[in-house]
């Protein structure tokens, strides 16, 4: 446990979106190449808590972020600061896949691109192609990269996704119920990947799935009414929870 | 209630029904047959303004009477006079023409025949000195009495052409010396006093500047601010002003927009008259209202996935909207810009107020020349008394909503083809 | 000379954008050095800077120079109190038309040394122009270059002039309906200083062709009673409720059916073809009215021994009804839609019939919706120019008669504005006071009938 690195750490986040409340003095620990899951009841700021991680609550003009986020030790809840250098470290893969309709090669190229990763073409035709590989994708669709991302499955279009947040390379991936528009093979697959991930980068993931949650993670963070009620290792939570509440939310007398 | 009054009250209820649905049928059936009254005029009377009569004279190219030789320069073959020639061969039409009616025999070939001799003879400088049948286009009034758009059995002071006329014409007609060409002319000519000459090119030639200038003015700017008003404008007061502003522009009466550029762009910026410049310039503040609207329909088409997709990226506001939502919401843009501009090619009346109503007898070519539009050349013509121009307006309508149905069509073509459907 | 300085300027633009791109990107590639945004940017930036307040230049000048010049020039006639503002504008483009050699007539002789100094002050004014720009673009590369230097963040600076040019856009907007209330109103002021805005309104003889103002005596004369607007008014209403008799129970009717009874193959083609009435020009109705329907009525009208004239308020009135009936209709058809088919489920599961429903609850539910779209219509038929300029005729009465011609606010703008268009004069400003009376008319009907649309589309949003 004294060689683990802590990635993220907030304190005493609070989120309000007009005079609502969403998240009350949230103050917990991610650490690097940890698979940390989230969960909760519907509507107890999961969401929310992981969109503060990349400044994507920032899209919404009535919402207000207090307190500290910190990644690497560095302050990313600051005014001044550049949301987008934030969102290039800290990549996020949303509930439903959203490719860009545009072809599979661009949709990957896309971030490369904008961040200037590449310096030719052939840089870029690497990174899709390692980004590819990484989200299991690569050949399944090698011969169709010009064909738009759209025509994929919901699964496949998941995995390019994820293969679009890692082209970037990022530190953390954030994953926003990655799997509830999915089918149960398609689930296993993009866990499995997960899996896999978490050796190059630190993720974290919201899911609605006690199995799913019980799968992959190392850490597991519950939440209930926008307040953190436990955080502690899977294995504790899962087994043998501090909190009652955690105990009826997991057994499925709740939620 | 008995049965039998139920089943009386049930039939009344079904009458009541059935004549409900037809004063549905009624009214669109009453809607669709005012379009094809409409339409079926206008061709009906139109189509024939793409023909035009001519008659076959023998023209006798004589080197005297024409004063030049084959060495003459063609500045001064322009210089000289084919009247001459042209009334000799008029003459041997009829050889007992009494010498009052002579001036009647002439004046049945347009005043632009000797013109029309001048370019014959420049293309053929081989025919001096030889007898050739040349093609001139006969005057307005027997071009309309041979389309039948004129009545030949009415007393002669009611016509505009003499029984002597009359007489001439029918013989030619008989020997086959009357014969019927494609008006292109029609197109390239500018307007003319005289129907047969009057053509559409210079109003065309506006149209299409004024457009022009128009789109190039309208597009980016309409394209610009629905994007701010859509993705950028905070929510605030002066957005909510600008956007108040802008649906109630697209329904301001087009004349108060004539009425803007006659009191700003003319009165007080001295920007030139009749131009395409300042037309454009109206038209494009009139069309502007009417890109952003369906521009911005489009933009909010474009769901909010692909906007967190990109900006999850790290890409930043503008990068988002610019690679990302505007390339999706460009076939629902375009096809209102489209639908716009075919609006403003229809205008009239703000056209009017600036001055696009002056009598243009030579084609524009620089948005700064004064030029006319094709619906005020249709104003103009309808407003001519002659028995000609009535053809020539129905086919400058032709034309316009040739335009139209054309832009139209590709606009709904682009819809349907590009827009994509969110689920 | 505009179009060089603009070629000039893009060119400049233009290279700069390429300069400031391999620049950085060569810097990148040798020195390894990370710069804050992509090289690309960098060009935008440089590019910006060199175009931007180059042509901000350029436009102001070009707006403002010919008012110097005239000030210059004209500074050696305002000292004569013999000569008033508009003389002085007469000589003044008289000295212009002298200089460009356009001058018809017998030139002036005391005129020609100041044509010669327009000229002359002309090309100072052209050269200066020049040499400013060429030195703000310069001055700005310079500038712009040594912020490169320094690695600012160019993305941002960028976007934010992207940002900025956006906003503008959207205000050009609320500058245009500015610009229109302006005009009007600057005119229309002057107007309403000869002739009171009392008379205006209430006055029931137009004829502002008598208000020729020949000397001080008879200005006042002339003015008074030519100019009440009443019959216009009248006129424009009276024209606009024929149309909407026409446009109201047809286009209603019309959206009734397509939206509740025509089966989706009929809809298909013929929702589409009533639209197309709206898309034809209304100078093309105009035509039609004046040639085919005015002559029609006419004919029809002596068949049974009544005097109708071929300029007539019911030929307008029938032909702008028809163009208008296809506002009506779709915007009937989109209200119907939208009410939700669960009210219609209730009514029929009562046992009513189709019309029944849509008479007790679909129309009752839509009805704000329907007036709104009516409200609309009303604002077209009042705003409509060509059809009654071509077709109504010009006689400014009050008449309840629509076989005689009847006269619009909208035609008197045309007949007015057309062909001698001298501005200080009561007869050209007129117009104007039309014009703004008809704008702010609009206005309100548009505004309130946005509103109740709005609000019930919201209702069953």
């Amino acid at each position: 446990m004294i060689n683990e690195k802590i990635k993220i750490s907030t304190k005493n986040l609070n989120v309000f979106y007009g005079s609502k409340q969403a998240l009350f003095d949230i103050s917990i620990n991610l650490v690097q190449n940890k698979v940390t899951a989230l969960i909760g009841p519907s509507g107890c700021g999961k969401s929310t808590f992981i969109r503060c991680l990349n400044r994507m609550n920032d899209v919404i003009d009535i919402c207000k972020v207090e307190g500290s986020i910190k990644i690497d030790g560095d302050e990313i809840n600051k005014k001044d600061l550049d949301v987008n250098l934030i969102r290039e470290k800290v990549g996020m893969v949303f509930q439903k896949p959203n490719p860009f309709p545009k072809s599979i090669y661009d949709n990957i190229a896309y971030g490369p691109r904008i961040h200037g990763l590449a310096e030719n073409r052939e840089d870029l035709d690497n990174i899709v192609e390692h980004s590819l590989k990484k989200a299991a994708l690569w050949d399944e669709v090698k011969d169709r990269l010009t064909q738009p991302g759209t025509g994929l499955s919901g699964g496949q279009q998941q995995r390019l996704c994820i293969a679009r947040t890692i082209s970037i390379n990022p530190d953390v991936i954030l994953m926003d119920e990655p799997c509830s528009a999915l089918d149960p093979i398609a689930t296993a697959k993009i866990e499995e990947l997960i899996d896999e991930l978490k050796e190059i980068y630190t993720i974290v993931i919201v899911t609605h799935s006690m199995s799913q949650a019980a799968r992959v993670s190392q850490d597991t963070g519950f939440f209930h009414l926008g307040k953190i009620l436990e955080f502690n290792s899977t294995e504790k939570i899962f087994k043998n929870p501090d909190n009652k509440l955690t105990q009826d939310y997991i057994t499925g007398r709740f939620g | 209630m008995t049965s039998k009054q139920k089943e009386i009250f049930l039939k009344k209820r079904y009458r009541a029904e059935n004549r409900f649905k037809f004063f549905g049928i009624f009214s669109i059936t009453l809607a669709v047959s005012f379009l094809g009254i409409l339409l079926f005029n206008i061709f009906s009377s139109g189509l024939s303004a793409f023909f035009k009569t001519k008659i076959l004279l023998k023209i006798n190219f004589d080197e005297k009477k024409l004063g030049i030789n084959i060495n003459t320069s063609e500045k001064e073959i322009k210089a000289s006079n084919f009247n001459e020639i042209l009334q000799e061969a008029l003459l041997n039409l009829d050889l007992l023409t009494p010498e009052l009616k002579k001036i009647e025999l002439i004046d049945i070939v347009s005043v632009d025949a000797t013109y029309e001799l001048k370019r014959f003879y420049l293309k053929h400088k081989d025919q001096l000195n030889k007898m050739i049948e040349v093609s001139l286009t006969l005057s307005d009034d027997l071009d309309q009495l041979h389309k039948g758009n004129f009545p030949r059995d009415i007393p002669e002071d009611r016509r505009r052409f003499s029984d002597f006329q009359l007489k001439v014409f029918d013989e030619q007609n008989a020997q086959n010396k009357i014969i019927t060409e494609f008006n292109f002319s029609f197109f390239t000519n500018a307007d003319s006093r005289d129907p047969e000459l009057a053509g559409i090119g210079s109003s065309l030639m506006g149209s299409l500047l004024t457009l022009l200038v128009c789109l190039i003015l309208s597009f980016p700017i309409g394209i610009l601010a629905a994007i701010y008003l859509e993705e950028f404008a905070p929510k605030n007061k002066i957005t909510e002003i600008i956007e108040i502003n802008v649906n109630n522009l697209a329904a301001v009466p087009s004349i108060v927009f004539g009425l803007l550029g006659l009191g700003i762009f003319l009165n007080y910026f001295y920007l030139p008259r009749s131009t395409p410049l300042v037309g454009g310039l109206v038209l494009a503040l009139m069309t502007l209202p009417r890109i952003i609207i369906p521009c911005r329909a489009a933009l909010k088409a474009v769901p909010p996935s692909i906007r967190e997709g990109a900006l999850a990226l790290g890409a930043s506001k503008v990068q988002t909207v610019m690679h990302n939502v505007v390339p999706l919401a460009m076939p629902g843009t375009l096809s209102g810009t489209i639908i716009g501009l075919s609006q403003a090619l229809g205008e009239t009346a703000p056209l009017i107020l600036i001055g696009m109503v002056a009598f243009i007898n030579v084609v524009p070519f620089y948005p700064i020349d004064p030029s006319a539009v094709l619906p005020v050349q249709v104003y103009l013509w309808s407003e001519s008394a002659e028995r000609g121009f009535v053809e020539k307006t129905s086919a400058t309508i032709i034309i316009l909503i040739f335009f139209l149905a054309f832009m139209n069509s590709f606009a709904i073509y682009l819809r349907n083809k590009f827009e994509r459907k969110w689920s | 000379m505009n179009l060089t300085i603009i070629t000039l300027i893009i060119v400049f633009s233009l290279s700069c954008f390429f300069f400031g791109k391999t620049r950085v990107s060569n810097k990148i590639k040798i020195s390894g050095k990370k710069f804050n945004s992509l090289p690309v940017y960098y060009g935008y930036y440089l590019a910006a800077w060199c175009g931007l307040p180059a042509l901000i230049i350029l436009f102001f000048w070009s707006f403002s120079d010919l008012y110097f010049i005239k000030f210059l020039i004209l500074s050696d006639f305002k000292a004569d109190p013999t000569i008033d503002k508009n003389k002085l504008n007469l000589i003044f483009t008289e000295i212009v038309s002298i200089a460009e050699k356009k001058f018809s007539g017998q030139i002036p002789k005391n005129l020609v040394p100041y044509a010669e100094r327009f000229l002359n002050l002309n090309k100072i004014f052209e050269l200066s122009k020049l040499a400013v720009i060429s030195s703000t673009i310069v001055f700005s590369i310079f500038f712009s270059y040594k912020q490169i230097l320094k690695n600012i963040k160019a993305r941002e600076s960028v976007e934010k002039v992207i940002r900025f040019i956006m906003f503008f856009c959207a205000a050009i907007a609320v500058l245009t309906t500015l610009g229109i209330v302006l005009s009007l109103l600057f005119e229309s002021i002057k107007f309403f200083t000869v002739v009171p805005i009392f008379d205006f309104i209430t006055g029931t003889n137009w004829a502002p062709g008598r208000a020729f103002i020949r000397d001080a005596s008879t200005e006042i004369a002339d003015v008074e009673n030519v100019f009440g607007a009443v019959p216009l008014f009248w006129g424009t209403f009276f024209i606009a409720a024929i149309a909407m008799c026409v446009a109201v129970p047809v286009g209603l009717f019309s959206g009734i059916y397509m939206a509740e009874y025509a089966r989706s193959k009929v809809r298909k083609i013929v929702k589409p073809l009533i639209e197309v009435l709206a898309g034809i020009p209304t100078v093309v109705y105009g035509f039609f009215a004046a040639l085919t329907v005015g002559p029609f009525f006419r004919a029809l009208g002596e068949t049974i021994g009544l005097d109708v004239s071929s300029e007539s308020a019911l030929a307008a009135g029938i032909v702008m009804g028809v163009m208008i009936i296809p506002y009506v209709s779709s915007l009937t058809d989109d209200v119907i839609n939208a009410v939700p088919l669960a009210l219609r489920e209730a009514s029929y599961s009562m046992g009513a019939t189709k019309s029944e429903t849509i008479k007790k609850v679909v129309l009752p539910a839509a009805l704000p919706g329907i007036v709104g779209a009516i409200l609309l219509a009303v604002s077209r038929a009042v705003g409509e120019t060509m059809i009654v300029v071509m077709a109504a005729g010009l006689g400014a009465r009050l008449t309840i008669n629509p076989l005689e011609a009847s006269t619009t606010i909208t035609t008197q703008i045309v007949t007015i504005l057309v062909g001698d268009q001298s501005f200080n004069n009561p007869k050209t400003q007129a117009a104007f006071a039309l014009g703004i009376t008809l704008f702010f008319f609009t206005l309100i009907i548009n505004i309130i009938a946005l509103q109740t649309v709005k609000k019930f589309k919201e209702q069953y949003d």
